[in-house]
């Protein structure tokens, strides 16, 4: 431990220009964290509960129900046209859908309100477009049954149909620590 | 805290005995120092779009972070009437003084908690609360405005309660009820483990029409 201290006969103006590069380190400490982008995370929801099944159409009329992805890691996100966040999270969850096995995990982004003409011409916009299911919640009844209160809002569903993480507002869903917390959830439900 | 910590040796007054604090010691009690300077100095960072005229005033403190966007009033009205507004329903919000304001849980580990009804609006003519989602949707529905169009405005609008985990934001409008050009300070608060905090907005000025030039 006494090999841990500098010597303890140190000149003032030593002493001095150790604590000036102290000062100096801690400023760039602090100036890459205000800088720093935001952390990528997944909030784990507490007590891990069933989630609500649901049954909605896509925008070709074709009905999905969550139910049948029992066995599946799902992620579920609840997104709008009009919203900044939602618009510009959606080719990120594309590129994450298009890294994982499609056998074992699927997304369905959920739109708020909006019609099939809304939803059509925005997608075609995005590079890459969305491939996975975009579903229609008319009334945000199902986003409400969910106990949203904002979007973009991502819930990830397990295997045995328990929400187990939770995000509120936008994120990058193709960062690698966000595909690793992902593959990690469908490596437990083997 | 910080001379504690500093001189917490220094028994005979030996000006030497900092050199005794390990060098990575002394750069831990000067950052920690520098955290605790800027979480108490919430100061408001202001800034100007150049192409748009449209200003933002932004806050950082204590791991969160708060920004309000002035929202044009023409602009506020073209989105509401595009979600199915009728004109003066659209014409009514836009004329209260929004913004797009953006809360972010930055770096807090526990979850944070904002209430909008705590928030304050402070003009020379004193405090007042925010007009609220709610109090809005009461309004749109005794107008008679569509479900659907007051779906938009549910979602669009940033929501009076809620809680930021690590790494959750929001983003959504909040109205001011002021004037075109009207200026305020905004005093905000949010809690963390039964902690309440407080931090202002400085100098926020309302948009005037087709951005605030």
């Amino acid at each position: 431990m006494k090999a841990c201290f500098p010597a303890s006969d140190a000149p003032l103006t030593t002493v001095l220009a150790r604590l000036l590069l102290a000062c100096l380190i801690a400023f760039t400490l602090l100036a890459n964290g205000a800088a720093a982008s935001p952390p990528q995370t997944l909030t784990r929801v507490a007590g891990m509960p069933l989630a609500k099944d649901f049954s909605l159409k896509n925008m070709d009329g074709k009905s999905y129900r969550l139910s049948d992805f029992r066995g599946k890691i799902v992620l579920v996100n609840f997104w709008a046209t009009w919203c900044p966040p939602c618009r510009e999270e959606l080719p990120s969850l594309e590129r994450l859908w298009q890294s994982l096995n499609h056998k074992q995990f699927a997304i369905l982004a959920i739109n708020l309100g909006q019609g099939p003409n809304a939803i059509f011409e925005f997608t075609g916009t995005l590079n890459p477009a969305p491939t996975f299911p975009v579903l229609l919640d008319r009334n945000s009844a199902v986003f409400k049954s969910w106990s949203g209160i904002a979007i973009p809002t991502t819930f990830v569903v397990n295997q045995e149909g328990r929400i187990v993480y939770r995000a509120v507002g936008g994120r990058r869903f193709d960062d690698p620590r966000l595909i690793r917390q992902i593959k990690a959830l469908v490596k437990v439900g083997r | 805290m910080k001379q504690v910590a500093l001189h917490a040796d220094n028994g005979n007054g030996d000006r030497r005995i900092s050199a005794r604090i390990p060098f990575l010691l002394q750069c831990v009690i000067v950052l920690a120092a520098f955290a605790n300077t800027a979480a108490y100095a919430t100061g408001t960072h202001h800034k100007i779009n150049p192409r748009t005229g449209i200003e933002t005033w932004q806050a950082r403190g204590h791991g969160v972070f708060l920004s309000l966007t002035q929202m044009a009033p023409d602009q506020a009205e073209a989105f509401f009437l595009a979600r199915g507004f009728d004109r003066k329903s659209a014409e009514k919000y836009a004329a209260a003084c929004v913004f797009g304001t953006i809360f972010r849980n930055e770096s807090v580990p526990s979850p944070v908690s904002c209430n909008l009804a705590d928030w304050r609006i402070v003009t020379p003519q004193g405090e007042r609360k925010l007009k609220l989602k709610e109090d809005w949707e009461r309004q749109w529905k005794a107008r008679g405005v569509s479900e659907s169009a007051r779906i938009a405005f549910r979602w669009s609008q940033f929501p009076t309660k809620q809680r930021f985990a690590l790494g959750d934001w929001n983003q959504g409008m909040t109205t001011y009820a002021l004037p075109r050009g009207g200026r305020f300070n905004l005093k905000f608060k949010w809690t963390v483990k039964g902690v309440t905090h407080e931090g202002v907005l400085s100098g926020v000025r309302c948009a005037a029409n087709n951005g605030s030039r």
